[in-house]
């Protein structure tokens, strides 16, 4: 108990220390994190990646020469809550622009109320189609995580016979009718695909069919407490021996809610991971282990992506050489920025950027592969 | 039928009648209709995480959830609940405040989450042809022994005839030398730990994490309803009714076909038989 | 009625205000929270009077919601928009009212099925929505579209909203000052009391589900104009809960107390869900005493606190007015028992009674207990159901219906233990009596209705030993058990049914009492010339008012005659062991 009770108190020092440093700066932006509901593991990470960005900006002179202060609001509720929560630091404490990781149906509530009338960054792993004005996407679509790794599995697992399975909503649909085009490229074929409703936790009858289905790979798009069920009812039934896994949404902390007993042969495709060899990511790592203690939330590509959303408002901010959504359409195409992830581009508003695959067999992610510069199939206008 | 849908089919409903024994209890006996029944389960499973950060042999899993387990039930039934019997919508109401107080205790003490327990057996072994986690084999023998010595107790013993007594009329059961209070406090612990029971033996095959308990909380529910509520065959019935159609539509059309069904079967119960399908027509 | 128009007039005046105090924004905000107030108003008017729970009310905002969201995509113009709106409250209104109506059939309590059949409804609903993502739009929801009349949602569609909610309010508290209130109460009261005296309760019940269902599907149609977006969770289980917790914290007997329990929630929710950790914890908290302490929840507070400056004042009696003519088909017909069988489990109740009184008089049914005296007036009133055998009125075929029908054909009836509406006082539980059998669906609807008076009801009252007279204005909970009894006794011949069935109608009266209740039932026959039947022990009273005497003894008839000839009759001697108790 005292441990993560410090834990609380520290963070919230650290956040109480930087509210009263940076009470002078002269642009608020607003960060929209999970802090309830169910990705509500992600708040923390997200919180402290933000701070990361935060004070790097402002290191770097700001954004057009001022400084940047970030103000905060949980979105893990409904959209109708979520919109409330972000037109509060809109028009009640000023924000002028925004960077978000909440669920789709959020996004677009949000879009409805923004409006276009101020800058929206939206950064996780989405499933692609959103396009509005002042909305800037650096999630990964699954057009970018399927369509490199799915010919490389092919190549070094051998595997063709793939069996698509996940949540019963838009991200796992729209992420497997592109997982079927690629998954034919490479001389495979789909041998099952299902849905799951939310509600239901067990994983038994999809299990059996996955067993006679004869599949030898198996695409999750589960998402958080669904996928550590299935995860570990599948390497209970031993299929973990007949078939790999590929996720697209596995990371740091579902793999551990999987256990290390569970994820042999478990793959995990993102375009971030804690354990990213690159320079830049080390430091970072780094960064964080120093800011937060050892014993910190655990990075992971969705928290992180906080981070890749404030560093590419104030990149393309810079550019533009304001915050007016209208400068920022103009001069998004073709930004480029680096970061941990490695070094990036804006193109039809979505995010050009290395996607790692990574085992997570033993317990923790191992990066097998790295592809640079994926360009999403997503593209919006201009 | 395969022999895998046989033996999935042996697991959901042992595991769901053993979720729901304690709900049949606070519910179908106490009158409570208990929301945070799945914290419970919830607090269960999160014993072998206790055991383990506080360096506790493995054996000591199952003391540590009963004593976790009765004594957050007891602390409860002290303060809350004892007050809502014969309140049945204000138990829903307040039971309601108590998961989410659960949750966030759970929260605060060992972080939002996810836990990974081992199994005590792992591996699979071949029944009736077809390879089956050993550890699931395990524990529908473990549940099936379990309520089959619960069904020779509760023929014999007279603390059933008791409660029914209190619920049915209290006053009375207090002049005939029943101590109402302890025996429901009793009721009310036993039911919870049963809860705590199976959330500890179902640990090592699901998530864990603070908000899990939900996923147990209406299933068991529904099982009650249709099976009838004061019976442990009617229990075993109800379990064995929705979780075999979840089963057995999930394998046959979707999981989603499945669930669909399981709300649409528990609507028609409700609705033409609300006493549950032991209850004799009337 | 200016006990109306102050507070919505004040509610008015001070959502007005909103904008112009704290600006467009805070207008906005306060928006959402009264649509989510103006749905769990129409819970706390379901909850707090029939007791009924609705735990799926989010079915109904979501449904219309999402009907909404395609009607304002279509894009086709606020006449047809309003058009289609009220289509769709209608339509909402009647699958409510049947699908309410069809459960609560056959059955005489609000217990939890009802709650978790809505409940598994919402679920199904919501998953649905999640799934159907090609009418749907699936979990991401329906959204790019304007609000109704493309007015601003953080503008003039606030006083939509504003509008909406004053009229529900208006509305709701004008019903509780009509007579439909009392009925709608009653149910929770004391179902088979009203039931008994004529009043179908599952339609009732059906009814004002159906009314809170267009309350939330209303609500439902402006949260899509002003959130501009729909997804499955405007129609999921979450927000079926919270419409619950709004309506018992802000208090469900209340008026406005749902409205204050949204506002008061949403925006403390808002104000500290950032900035206090622990703030779920707290709400757990704070929501767990309200249930235990202040059942009645932040209204019911405020208003003890009112009160304490304020008292209730007391309106004098209002003149009476002639009640119409009672529905009762007056029929002197004799009642007849044919072959009564009668099992519940495996206990057999009735064993093949078989009698038929004269078409009036006064019948006594006596026998020792456990003969089966009040399970046959059970049967009479379909109380009980028939395992076999036949009960007519005259020709008509009676066993075995609804208890809600037996007035209809002329037959009241007073409980054993005096059954009355105790939350409510005497004169409220009259004005019901008044009702039962007479009113008009309209009727429930007119204040005047409150002032009907019957010839019996007036006679009795006015009778110099009768002591309701002067308790009109005192709850039914604190009066003696014997005043109890002539109230339930007067509340039954209220309707004037032309065949009066008395379960001991004696017990618990002191001996001048006793005498005056024999005496009223004896004038009550002697003026309807109707028939009279009545369970008593008390062989004298047995003596002095029987026309005959059926004597019942396990569930067998063992002699129906005159009083003497029972007396002298061998078998009913052996059963009582000597004679007269």
């Amino acid at each position: 108990m005292s441990k993560s009770t410090t834990k609380l108190l520290a963070s919230a020092a650290v956040a109480l220390a930087l509210g009263t440093v940076s009470a002078t700066a002269d642009i608020k932006i607003g960060v929209l994190v999970p802090d309830s509901g169910p990705a509500g593991l992600f708040g923390p990470s997200t919180r402290n990646s933000a701070t990361l960005a935060a004070k790097k900006i402002n290191a770097s002179g700001g954004i057009n020469g001022e400084q940047i202060e970030l103000v905060f609001a949980d979105v893990g509720v409904p959209p109708a809550e979520a919109a409330q929560a972000a037109l509060r630091l809109w028009k009640g404490e000023g924000a002028q622009a925004f960077v978000g990781l909440h669920d789709s149906a959020v996004r677009e509530a949000l879009i409805g109320r923004f409006g276009g009338q101020v800058p929206y960054v939206y950064t996780p792993v989405y499933e692609g189609n959103s396009c509005a004005d002042g909305l800037y996407i650096t999630g990964e679509t699954p057009s970018q995580q399927l369509a490199p790794v799915i010919p490389h599995l092919t190549e070094t697992e051998g595997v063709s016979k793939w069996y698509l399975i996940g949540h019963d909503y838009n991200w796992p649909r729209d992420t497997n009718a592109l997982a079927k085009t690629y998954i034919a490229d490479a001389g495979g074929e789909v041998v099952g695909e299902e849905y799951v409703p939310f509600t239901v936790s067990e994983f038994d009858s999809s299990l059996q069919r996955i067993k006679e289905s004869g599949a030898d790979a198996v695409l999750i798009t589960l998402v958080g407490g669904g996928s550590v069920g299935f995860n570990v009812s599948f390497a209970g039934f031993g299929l973990d021996e007949q078939a790999i896994r590929l996720g697209t949404l596995i990371e740091e902390n579902t793999l551990a809610g999987i256990g290390a007993d569970n994820a042999n042969r478990l793959y995990s495709s993102s375009g971030y991971f804690s354990s990213i060899e690159s320079e830049a990511a080390a430091s970072f790592a780094t960064d964080y282990a120093e800011a937060y203690g050892t014993d910190a939330p655990a990075l992971n590509g969705l928290g992180q992506s906080a981070y890749e959303g404030l560093m590419l408002l104030a990149a393309l901010a810079n550019k533009a050489g304001s915050l007016d959504v209208a400068a920022m359409d103009a001069a998004a195409e073709g930004t480029t920025w680096s970061t941990p992830r490695g070094d990036n581009t804006l193109t039809g508003r979505h995010m050009a950027q290395t996607i790692y695959l990574a085992d997570g067999s033993g317990g923790a992610f191992n990066i097998v592969a790295s592809f640079e510069g994926v360009a999403s199939s997503e593209a919006c206008a201009n | 039928m395969s022999s895998v849908l046989f033996l999935n089919l042996a697991w959901q409903i042992s595991t769901l009648a053993l979720v729901a024994l304690g709900l049949a209890i606070v519910f179908g006996k106490l009158r409570i209709m208990n929301m945070a029944h799945g914290e419970f389960v919830m607090i269960g499973a999160y014993a072998p995480v206790i055991t383990s950060s506080m360096g506790l042999p493995g054996w000591l899993q199952v003391p540590v959830c009963l004593l976790t387990v009765a004594l957050v039930a007891f602390a409860l039934e002290r303060t809350i609940i004892r007050h809502l019997y014969g309140r049945m919508f204000d138990s829903l109401l307040a039971t309601w405040g108590i998961a989410i107080l659960l949750r966030e205790a759970v929260e605060l003490i060992f972080g939002r989450g996810y836990q990974s327990v081992s199994p005590p057996i792992s591996g699979t072994i071949s029944v009736l042809g077809a390879d089956y986690p050993a550890y699931r084999i395990a524990v529908i023998i473990g549940i099936s022994i379990g309520f089959a010595a619960l069904y020779w107790w509760n023929a014999r013993s007279k603390v059933a005839t008791r409660i029914k007594a209190m619920v049915g009329n209290p006053d009375l059961a207090e002049a005939v030398g029943i101590n109402t209070a302890r025996l429901s406090a009793g009721a009310f612990v036993f039911g919870c730990c049963t809860a705590g029971l199976a959330g500890l033996i179902l640990a090592p095959t699901i998530r864990i994490e603070p908000m899990m308990g939900l996923d147990y909380l209406i299933r068991s529910f529904f099982a009650l309803v249709v099976g009838g509520l004061g019976s442990l065959e009617g229990l075993g019935i109800g379990a064995g009714i929705i979780a075999g159609t979840q089963s057995v539509l999930g394998a046959v059309a979707s999981q989603t076909y499945g669930y669909l069904a399981v709300l649409t079967l528990s609507i028609l119960f409700l609705w033409l038989k609300p006493d549950g399908i032991r209850s004799s027509s009337r | 009625m200016a006990s109306v128009l102050l507070p919505v007039s004040l509610l008015l005046a001070v959502l007005l205000l909103i904008p112009e105090l704290f600006g467009d924004f805070i207008a906005y905000q306060i928006g959402l929270y009264l649509i989510y107030g103006i749905a769990a108003q129409g819970i706390g008017f379901l909850w707090g009077k029939t007791g009924v729970l609705p735990l799926g009310q989010a079915l109904f905002f979501g449904i219309a919601a999402y009907i909404a969201a395609i009607t304002l995509r279509a894009e086709s113009g606020l006449v047809l928009d309003l058009i289609l709106a009220a289509g769709v409250l209608v339509a909402m209104a009647v699958f409510a009212f049947t699908l309410a109506a069809l459960i609560f059939r056959g059955r005489d309590e609000s217990g939890p099925y009802f709650s978790l059949i809505t409940l598994a409804l919402v679920m199904i609903a919501e998953q649905i929505a999640g799934t159907a993502t090609n009418l749907t739009g699936g979990f991401n929801g329906m959204s790019r579209f304007s609000s109704l009349g493309n007015l601003d949602p953080f503008g003039g569609f606030y006083y939509v909203i504003v509008a909406a909610t004053v009229a529900v309010s208006l509305l709701l508290f004008i019903l509780n000052r009509l007579p439909v209130n009392l009925i709608a109460r009653a149910v929770a009261d004391n179902e088979p009391r009203l039931q008994l005296m004529g009043f179908p309760t599952y339609a009732i019940k059906g009814a004002v589900f159906a009314f809170s269902a267009v309350i939330a599907a209303l609500a439902g149609g402006l949260f899509a104009s002003h959130q501009g977006i729909v997804t499955p969770t405007s129609t999921g289980f979450a927000l079926s809960a919270e419409m619950v917790i709004l309506a018992a914290v802000g208090g469900r007997f209340h008026v406005l107390g749902p409205l204050i329990g949204a506002v008061i929630v949403g925006w403390a929710s808002a104000e500290f869900r950032d900035s206090f950790p622990y703030w779920e914890l707290l709400m757990a908290v704070a929501f767990i005493l309200v249930v235990l302490k202040a059942p009645g929840g932040i209204a019911e507070l405020l208003e003890t606190a009112y009160r304490r400056f304020r008292p209730v004042r007391t309106t004098g009696p209002q003149p009476a007015m002639a009640a119409p003519k009672s529905k009762s088909v007056v029929t002197n017909a004799p009642l007849k028992f044919n072959n009564v069988h009668l099992s519940i489990g495996v206990v057999r109740i009735l064993n093949g009674v078989s009698f038929e009184t004269p078409a009036n008089g006064i019948i006594s049914v006596i026998g020792p207990n456990g003969a089966g005296k009040t399970s046959a007036l059970n049967t009479i009133t379909g109380n009980l159901h028939l395992t076999s055998g036949r009960i007519s009125l005259g020709d008509a075929r009676i066993d075995s219906r609804s208890p809600h029908k037996a007035l209809g054909s002329g037959i009241g009836r007073k409980l054993q233990v005096p059954s009355v509406f105790f939350s409510m006082s005497v004169s409220e539980n009259l004005s019901i009596a008044m009702m039962a059998n007479r009113a008009k669906l309209v009727d429930f609807f007119r204040p005047s209705t409150y002032q009907w008076r019957s010839k019996p009801l007036s006679s009795l009252l006015e009778h110099a030993s009768v002591p309701l007279r002067e308790e009109l204005v005192q709850p039914v909970e604190h009066l003696p058990q014997g005043h109890r009894q002539f109230l339930e006794y007067a509340m039954t011949i209220a309707a004037e049914p032309p065949v009066l069935l008395l379960d001991e109608p004696c017990a618990g009266l002191s001996p001048d009492e006793t005498a005056l209740m024999t005496d009223l039932v004896r004038d009550y026959q002697a003026e309807t010339g109707g028939l009279v039947i009545v369970i008593e022990h008390d062989m004298s009273i047995v003596e002095a008012i029987s026309d005959k005497v059926l004597v019942l003894h396990l569930g067998r008839v063992l002699a129906f005659d005159t009083f003497d000839k029972v007396r002298s009759n061998p078998e009913v001697q052996a059963v009582y062991a000597g004679g007269t108790k």
